[in-house]
């Protein structure tokens, strides 16, 4: 068959060599239209040339199926095989230790094997356990490698297809829980797989201290000063993080920066799905957020501090952002409820009792940044200027005020039914002082020496017996264990 | 100088087709690399099977007695005959039949634990094909040549679930012309008789559907098994049961990180198996794994360690290109050996498993739909046609089969 | 004549080139039919297969971000402008160019117990998430909870892309840190059946980490400990609990209400230490004999003793004294956040 075939395409070019041969012969001898009997002859030249290349591309094909096709039905198998048995050739198997009582039931059972060309052998087999125990590291290395890359190929295949950057607006201070906030928003940061430029908004002025802490990320990051002290009133401190907000906005106005707007308090909490959602703004778009408000007396008397609990499936968690109706349509606005905390909330920081968000926060707004653009072309005229803001005196609560039409408000995940980002506002008390850089210096008193360390499941050492029952447990993180322990070190 | 304008121009060309090619390559690979033609068949019009009425003791009975039986994995015996009830291909009249098909569910026969234990089917087989013979003319035209069984028990028609014991048997003398339906398949096998089509185990359609997760889930499981490694109760010595290679993969990986192999079996079981690049597939009692059409379905290739193993409509699925295949002996190296697949090449296995012909052909969903099981099934029996004019017996020439051949306890009647 | 010569002689030069360029055109083909085409056949198996030591050839997607220049535009207003660097190198988009070198590092294994009871637990999970996500491979992330009919953990987890085992148990509790306890032991013996080797370390879910904190878990031979602050809130005073150290070398604890007669001594907090795992089951190779951990219900205790018995396997983090706090823990009012 094959053969024929070849035979046949070798006719086939030597005729069409014959055909091609006679083309110029032709053209030659009718000499009289010169210049279009060139060009046809060009033509014909060209083609043949074509003709040719074609089939010297069959006839390697050709080539190659004989050469290679034979020696092995199943080339695709061929490297894992030869790969397996590479490693092989480098292995000894150690035998299990009940080789001698495998070798007569393997006998016994050789009459019955399946199939001289098969390589499956009917009854007793050896388990075999090679004799280093321990995945090789290389190999481990190798795996997530692969691991990434697939999971990068999803990405490519399931995930935004023209993905915008994504611009992050953060107003932060220098305070004890900066570094805990910062970094927890950082780290959400550093895995958004888009383009990613991360403005920093410092009240106080740029301190080196939230230098050092955003420098780790990695991200293109604008690190601004703003004048202004956050004050202690957390009425006051919300207001002037929406003037730095408005800054932030600023600066991607002057630079021009294309791309999404979002506001990430360094309290806010981010699921990744987020910043997949927030793809699909097209000008301003809405998100719900989940207030893990709470009073924080830590310790004993709180037991219900934190209120409605959170339990995603039941919404328990109280919601703020977008309400739509059952077409999915914006109709309003849910927003937090705080008619039974009147009296009872925060109004400085360090306050003991709860701290409520604003009526509807930042972080639940998505821009697209042309709006704030100076001169984009096709901004919907239902959109303020910038600087019109800069001039009113009133307090600026949220990006709605950037709007001339709220209803134009596109209401992002599932129309806010689910929540990706969450506010928990937890501070120290302004008078909280912290290590700067969370460098300890000098070093810490010794209070136990090292030869007597502390163990979370030691058994306690001074005979308070009743004690180690109730009063300790709270305090050991090992109780449960530590009873047990006693008892068998009673018992050895 | 001419020559090497000309030269140049040609390498420019060459050069371009190449980069067209090239970047047809990549973009269409999905499409060129499908499980083929073959798969999207419509068996419809090119087969015509004839089914045998038979007292309900040999099926619906049978089923009554124990409803468990439409749930393990043998269960392709009864949606099988469901199927052709009301297939397009059944025909009432046997004279223009091509195949003949025998409704008879040897599996349903369930212990207590609602294990399947096939002792008791060879005896019902044989009963039932002593009915076929004698009320109808069509078996003994061919002794059965151009009759088809299900028979998806472990080792087939051999009825045994050890395999010693079903190759000491074989094939039940009764069904050696019968073209056989089942799931075992392995090459050069007694159990497997040559033009046997192999087919996927049941695994229930509407519960795989319900534990789909979106597609973009980040596979984050280098390769996952879940089951058993040693069958303590019916393998105390240890070694038959999947001929060690199961214990080999406990022994030399339970501590590799990358390995997330349990004897578990968690209630994210499917969900997992989407979150994972390889699936183990190894043999057990028998080369078949119900995860074969578990890893299909959920996209994750498959690592096959089952020598010689026949798969499910091999001449319609490139299982090479899809699977891995790793032989028993390499079990100890499987490591090393999923490890050095280049990420290009498992990027490709999945673009294959992410054919939904493929998956189609791996289940038998209620309604059946186009490219099922079942139409694959059909599809193999109309690719044997027409049939050979040597199937039919000479009037009054001597008997193939022969009736008092097998096991004394095989001919008792039941 | 001559013309018919000059001709004839014109035609062989025309000859001579035509078969010259149909013979190139054909050896060009020739080795066109050698390079690979993207039908399934036998040939595009075999190319397939053998260009296994080819680098992807698909470019990444997202692109490094150069700032430099808008930056330097601004540094003027906010001096502190920080020039953008490359991710790090475990973002998978950079790595795959400059590969193949491949460094092995040692297996991380974190402990998360969770508890139902536990109200951010949802919240903290995908935060602590996002954490381990950028920490360089290997990591295995063991989460721990009660068997229950909700599947809130297991969607959370699916979504993050980190290798993780999530183990479940059946038992039930009144007391959370009874509850954490066992959830902490539910780790250890799924450590211990597996055989898992690496630094195991108890990452609570109010745990936030610096991530060069992971870089020095990897240092740590046998045993580690290090300081963590702990921030309350609307508090003044900032605790910091853990070891003293000269240089690596652990000379003392500083833990709290030391002085305190009602309290029993407080003992090092669980996330404030990590350990080789495999003294949890390769006894011998620490000099244990083997039978003692048989009869131990409790692998902690095992860890302990292991310590105590030569703390200069001990080694303080971060090697400068540890004297840089890398690891904050919120303190939540009880019933907020877990361990």
């Amino acid at each position: 068959m094959k053969f024929s075939a070849w035979q046949q395409s070798y006719a086939n070019k030597r005729s069409s060599s014959f055909r091609a041969s006679s083309g110029p012969l032709d053209s030659s001898s009718d000499g009289s239209i010169k210049s279009a009997s060139a060009i046809f002859w060009l033509i014909l030249h060209g083609l043949c040339c074509l003709i040719s290349l074609v089939l010297g591309f069959r006839f390697s094909r050709l080539v190659f199926f004989l050469l290679f096709s034979s020696p092995a039905a199943n080339i695709y198998t061929a490297p894992f095989r030869s790969a397996s048995e590479l490693a092989q050739t480098l292995t000894l198997y150690s035998t299990p230790a009940s080789t001698n009582i495998e070798l007569p039931a393997a006998n016994r059972t050789a009459g019955i094997t399946a199939s001289p060309n098969s390589r499956v052998v009917v009854g007793r087999h050896g388990i075999r356990i090679r004799p280093w125990p321990h995945p090789n590291p290389v190999e481990v290395m190798q795996a997530h490698r692969i691991i990434e890359r697939v999971q990068k190929e999803q990405r490519l295949q399931f995930g935004v297809k023209h993905p915008r950057t994504v611009i992050v607006v953060t107003p932060t201070y220098v305070r004890t829980f900066q570094a805990l906030h910062l970094t927890g928003v950082m780290h959400s940061l550093m895995n958004v797989p888009y383009d990613l430029v991360w403005i920093v908004v410092e009240a106080g002025g740029a301190t080196n201290e939230t230098a050092s802490i955003i420098a780790k990320s990695g991200l293109r990051t604008f690190h601004v000063g703003f004048r202004q002290r956050m004050p202690n009133l957390w009425a006051e401190r919300h207001r002037l993080e929406a003037r730095m907000r408005l800054h932030a906005l600023r600066i991607v106005r002057e630079k021009k920066l294309d791309g999404i707007v979002m506001f990430a308090d360094d309290s806010n909490m981010h699921s990744m799905e987020l910043f997949d959602e927030i793809q699909n703004v097209k000008w301003v778009g809405a998100l719900s957020v989940g207030i893990l408000a709470h009073s924080s007396q830590t310790g004993e008397e709180s037991s219900a501090s934190v209120i409605p609990k959170e339990d995603e499936e039941n919404r328990a968690v109280p919601v703020q952002g977008p309400a739509c109706n059952s077409s999915n349509q914006l109709v309003g606005w849910h927003t937090f409820n705080s008619l039974p905390y009147v009296g009872k909330s925060a109004t400085y920081i360090g306050d003991r009792e709860i701290v409520l968000p604003r009526k509807l926060e930042w972080a639940g707004f998505v821009l697209n940044s042309q709006l704030l653009w100076k001169d984009a072309e096709d901004r919907p005229e239902w959109v303020k200027d910038l600087d019109t803001l800069d001039h009113a005196d009133e307090d600026v609560e949220t990006p709605l005020s950037l709007l001339k039409d709220v209803s134009l408000v596109e209401p992002l995940g599932s129309c806010g039914r689910q929540i990706m980002l969450w506010w928990l506002r937890v501070e120290a008390r302004a008078d909280s002082k912290f290590p700067p850089g969370w460098i300890i210096d000098p070093p810490l008193e010794i209070t136990v020496p090292s030869k007597r360390t502390p163990w979370p499941d030691a058994p306690p050492e001074l005979p308070s017996n009743e004690k180690a029952v109730t009063g300790v447990q709270e305090h050991t993180l090992k109780h449960s264990s530590k009873t047990q322990t006693s008892r068998s070190k009673r018992s050895s | 100088m001419r020559t090497w304008v000309w030269v140049f121009s040609v390498l420019v060309v060459y050069g371009f087709v190449l980069r067209i090619s090239a970047d047809q390559k990549a973009r269409t690979e999905r499409i060129s690399g499908s499980a083929g033609d073959v798969l999207e068949d419509n068996p419809v019009g090119r087969l015509k099977v004839y089914i045998y009425e038979l007292p309900s003791k040999y099926n619906k009975k049978l089923l009554q007695k124990d409803p468990r039986c439409l749930n393990h994995m043998f269960a392709a015996e009864i949606y099988m005959h469901r199927f052709l009830l009301s297939s397009p291909v059944r025909t009432l009249n046997p004279e223009e039949a091509d195949w003949f098909y025998t409704p008879i569910y040897t599996t349903c026969d369930l212990t207590p634990t609602g294990l399947p234990l096939p002792f008791k089917s060879p005896r019902m087989m044989r009963s039932a094909v002593q009915l076929i013979s004698s009320s109808r003319p069509y078996w003994n035209r061919t002794e059965g040549a151009d009759h088809f069984f299900v028979v998806p028990h472990d080792f087939g028609a051999c009825f045994h679930y050890q395999e010693e014991k079903a190759i000491e048997r074989g094939i039940l003398p009764l069904l050696q012309r019968a073209t056989l339906v089942q799931t075992f398949g392995q090459r050069n096998h007694v159990c497997l008789n040559e033009g046997s089509i192999t087919i996927p185990p049941y695994a229930p359609p509407q519960k795989m559907q319900a534990h789909l997760i979106p597609q973009e889930t980040p596979r984050s499981i280098f390769v996952y098994f879940r089951g058993l490694f040693y069958d303590v109760n019916n393998d105390p010595e240890g070694g038959y049961y999947a001929r060690g290679a199961r214990a080999a993969v406990w022994e030399n990986f339970k501590d590799n990180p990358l390995f997330d192999i349990s004897t578990d079996h968690p209630t994210t079981y499917y969900e997992d198996m989407q979150r994972a690049i390889f699936c183990l597939c190894p043999l057990g009692w028998a080369p078949w794994s119900p995860r074969l059409v578990e890893a299909v379905v959920f996209g994750c290739i498959p690592v096959i360690i089952a020598d010689d193993i026949v798969l499910p409509f091999a001449d319609a699925i490139p299982w090479e290109e899809i699977g891995v295949f790793v032989a028993e002996e390499d079990v100890p190296n499987l490591d090393t050996i999923l490890t050095s697949i280049p990420p290009e090449v498992i990027l490709r296995k999945q673009r294959l498993l992410a054919n939904p012909s493929m998956k189609r052909a791996m289940l038998f969903p209620q309604p059946a739909q186009a490219g099922d099981a079942f139409h694959q099934i059909l599809n193999g029996l109309a690719r044997k046609l027409p049939h050979d004019k040597t199937i039919y017996m000479k009037k009054h020439g001597p008997k193939i089969l022969n009736w008092t051949a097998g096991p004394v306890g095989d001919l008792k009647p039941w | 004549m001559m013309g018919s010569m000059e001709r004839s002689k014109k035609k062989v030069q025309l000859w001579k080139k035509a078969i010259f360029h149909f013979s190139l055109c054909f050896v060009m083909g020739f080795f066109t039919g050698f390079a690979p085409t993207g039908k399934a056949s036998v040939f595009s198996n075999h190319f397939a297969s053998s260009n296994i030591s080819e680098p992807s050839s698909s470019k990444p997607i997202e692109t490094l971000p150069q700032a430099a220049n808008v930056n330097r535009s601004l540094i003027a207003q906010a001096p502190a402008a920080i020039p953008a660097r490359p991710k790090q190198p475990e973002n998978t988009e950079i790595e795959e160019e400059k590969e193949p070198k491949l460094t092995p590092r040692r297996l991380l294994i974190v402990v998360t117990p969770t508890s139902a009871k536990d109200q951010l637990r949802g919240v903290l999970l995908r935060k602590m998430a996002n954490t381990l996500r950028l920490v360089a491979p290997p990591l295995l992330w063991i989460v721990v909870e009660p068997q229950t009919d909700s599947n809130q953990v297991s969607e959370i987890l699916r979504k993050t892309g980190i290798m993780y085992r999530h183990l479940v148990f059946n038992k039930n509790f009144t007391d959370t840190e009874a509850e954490m306890d066992h959830q902490r032991n539910v780790a250890l013996k799924h450590i211990e059946h597996h055989r898992l080797s690496g630094i195991l370390h108890f990452a609570g879910l109010s745990n936030v980490y610096d991530l060069g904190f992971f870089d020095q878990l990897r240092e740590i031979e046998v045993f580690g400990a290090w300081p963590m602050a702990l921030l309350s809130a609307n508090q003044k005073r900032v605790k910091i609990e853990g070891p003293v150290c000269d240089s690596s070398q652990v000379i003392g604890w500083h833990l709290r209400k030391m002085n305190n007669e009602s309290d029993t001594r407080p003992p090092i907090h669980i996330s404030s230490f990590g350990f080789n795992s495999s003294i949890l089951w390769d006894p011998e190779r620490w000099g244990r004999p083997s039978a003692v951990q048989k009869y131990s219900q409790n692998s902690m205790r095992f860890v302990k003793q292991v310590v105590l018995e030569d703390e200069t396997k001990l080694k303080g983090i971060p090697p400068e004294d540890c004297s840089k706090i890398i690891l904050w823990r919120l303190q939540l009012p009880r019933g907020t956040a877990s361990n």
